[in-house]
């Protein structure tokens, strides 16, 4: 049967806006949960998507993606990659299916809100198939690690962090609740399809890719890169919003929206895909650094997208540029010293040719953040690894849940800003956290981070025990250790490799 | 005598860390309770063989140090209140 070209249909089928006649246009579409911004109907019929697919189109398309990528895991399924691979490697998939898999499910919530309540007719036909996207790479992505339970139970976290109450989960789940769950349709796309989407997932899923294809593992390599193909489709969603929002007097409010959540999702695919690229992939396997990725990918792509729009720089960039250069280096130290507290065993792996790496890609790496390595490094060289492990509890960012730090050293620059609102005084890391904070304080201020449930009854009493329990560790899967039982620290045994000696100080 | 949590900022130290410290504490105690868990396992003491002191944090660095003396109850410290615990030229 012929078939009349895609163009001359796809306007008529997906314009399905209608006047109602049995109840007012508010409770079709409740301006809470739509447009807040009380822009006419008429400017959201003129959303253009700029991506056009039919229903047929995509499922044909999604059905070669998924087949091309199960057939590569079937392929490699025969050998024993996994069995044999780098325990450092295992350590980023753990780490990326525990905070990724489930989010995908909540996304595809975030996407059915604006599929049901979005008012433009174009950008429902794209919320629902980024809905059914966010679907597959919810399935695919706790499909993959089951496989993997069996080899290493740390992978059943794939299922279980989404639900746990570890402080690293916690940390994601207050970003993405806040970015893609409790948002109208409008500001859910801004900050999700657009400074999330558009801005960040390059990072995580094209810069991983690089590194997993590296390391062999064309599974992965192969699953991020199908994902993203879906990521870069309905991410786009964000753009003819964000012309509408300008065009009708609301750039301001567009601009916070991607102000908000541009910074709450860096501060976590920082750790989720810095931390990978700089310190766990092996020196001859790194694609590029963390900072050389961002700046391409973020600091002139983004940049110039948001410009194109009408929109300015976040006011926090330069602090953005410099969070690039610092936020993942604390954390990578912070995570490996209490490590104990993961789903995942991170690697150490700063051994002097490393250490040579990293200031050579984040000059005055050495005088900071090694500063901190150094002592730790010297207590295992000295026979006491146990001191390598760190006691008591870092503060917490009653923003992004992550341990406040920053450089140490002559520096010093690690602080918390603090703030007294209604009589209780609140951490942040950052001016930037502070800000967010502040702009809706009934928003935030009622939750607590994990170290305030040390010492709210939550997690009573408040061991060490009890809150390793309380955070799943030793309960879904034993905690973290160092992946490679800090045989990296070998390294300095050879003559003249002291930290400080090779590195040129 | 009871306990009370505040977060110190040990001087070169990339963490800000929570301590438990009790009311009747002094500020040379409560220096003792902030290097406990830092120096030694991801910190060196910022100048060893240095008197160190306590101050509340500021954006500028230069509020005046608690007397050693003086307790926590008597500085009047908040629950997770932010205390610097630095290398005093006096």
């Amino acid at each position: 049967m012929p078939l009349l070209e895609r163009s001359a249909w796809y306007d008529i089928a997906r314009d399905t806006n209608w006047t109602p006649r049995y109840v007012e246009v508010d409770e079709l579409f409740p301006p809470d949960q739509s447009d807040p911004y009380g822009i006419p109907v008429a400017e959201w019929e003129t959303f253009d998507e700029p991506y056009k697919v039919s229903y047929r189109e995509y499922v044909s398309v999604q059905r070669e993606k998924d087949a091309g990528a199960y057939s590569v895991k079937a392929a490699l399924a025969r050998s024993s990659y996994y069995e044999d691979a780098d325990p450092a490697y295992l350590s980023m998939l753990k780490l990326h299916y525990g905070a990724i898999a489930l989010s995908e499910y909540a996304a595809c919530q975030s996407d059915a809100r604006m599929t049901r309540f979005s008012k433009a007719p174009g950008m429902r036909n794209m919320a629902t198939f980024g809905m059914l996207d966010e679907l597959r790479h919810g399935q695919i992505q706790l499909y993959f690690p089951h496989q993997l339970v069996s080899l290493d139970r740390q992978f059943d976290w794939a299922h279980q962090a989404h639900h746990s109450k570890n402080w690293a989960a916690i940390a994601g789940r207050h970003a993405l609740d806040d970015v893609m769950m409790t948002r109208d349709s409008v500001t859910t796309s801004i900050m999700l399809n657009f400074a999330f989407e558009t801005g960040l997932t390059n990072i995580q899923m094209i810069g991983l890719s690089a590194d997993a294809a590296n390391m062999g593992d064309f599974t992965f390599s192969n699953l991020i890169t199908s994902i993203q193909s879906d990521e870069a489709r309905h991410a786009q969603i964000g753009t003819p919003v964000l012309e509408i929002m300008v065009r009708n007097g609301r750039k301001a409010e567009a601009q916070q929206a991607v102000d908000i959540a541009f910074w709450r999702i860096h501060r976590i695919f920082a750790i989720l895909t810095g931390i990978p690229m700089d310190y766990w992939i092996p020196l001859e396997k790194r694609d590029r650094s963390f900072k050389e990725y961002m700046t391409e990918f973020v600091g002139e792509q983004f940049e110039r997208q948001l410009l194109d729009l009408g929109l300015e720089r976040p006011w926090y960039w330069d602090i953005f540029l410099e969070d690039v250069g610092t936020h993942h280096h604390c954390q990578a130290a912070a995570t490996w010293a209490w490590r104990n507290t993961l789903w995942w065993n991170p690697t150490g792996n700063v051994g002097p040719r490393e250490r040579a790496w990293l200031e050579e890609k984040y000059p005055g790496w050495n005088d900071t953040f090694g500063m901190y390595w150094d002592v730790m490094i010297e207590n295992i060289r000295a026979g006491h690894p146990e001191k390598s492990e760190a006691i008591g509890m870092p503060a917490m960012c009653n923003m992004c849940q992550i341990p406040i730090s920053n450089k140490g050293g002559t520096v010093w620059e690690a602080r918390a800003h603090q703030l007294d609102h209604e009589g209780r005084l609140y951490s942040f890391c950052s001016t930037v956290c502070k800000w967010i904070f502040e702009l809706e304080p009934d928003r935030y201020k009622t939750f607590n981070t994990i170290a305030d449930r040390m010492y709210n009854g939550e997690i009573s009493p408040n061991t060490p025990e009890n809150i390793l329990q309380y955070m799943g560790s030793g309960v879904i899967s034993h905690g973290g250790r160092d992946a490679h039982d800090l045989s990296w620290v070998k390294a300095y045994d050879e003559p003249g490799a002291t930290p400080r000696l090779i590195a040129g100080n | 005598m009871s306990s009370l949590a505040v977060i110190g900022r040990l001087e070169r130290d990339a963490h800000t860390r929570i301590i438990d410290v009790d009311t009747e504490f002094t500020m040379d105690q409560v220096v003792e309770a902030c290097l406990a868990p830092a120096v030694g396992y991801q910190a060196r003491h910022p100048n060893p063989g240095a008197m160190l002191r306590v101050r509340p944090t500021t954006d500028t660095d230069d509020a005046d140090p608690f007397p050693r003396s003086m307790t926590v109850a008597e500085a009047r410290l908040r629950h997770f209140q932010q205390i610097d615990i630095y290398v005093s030229d006096d």
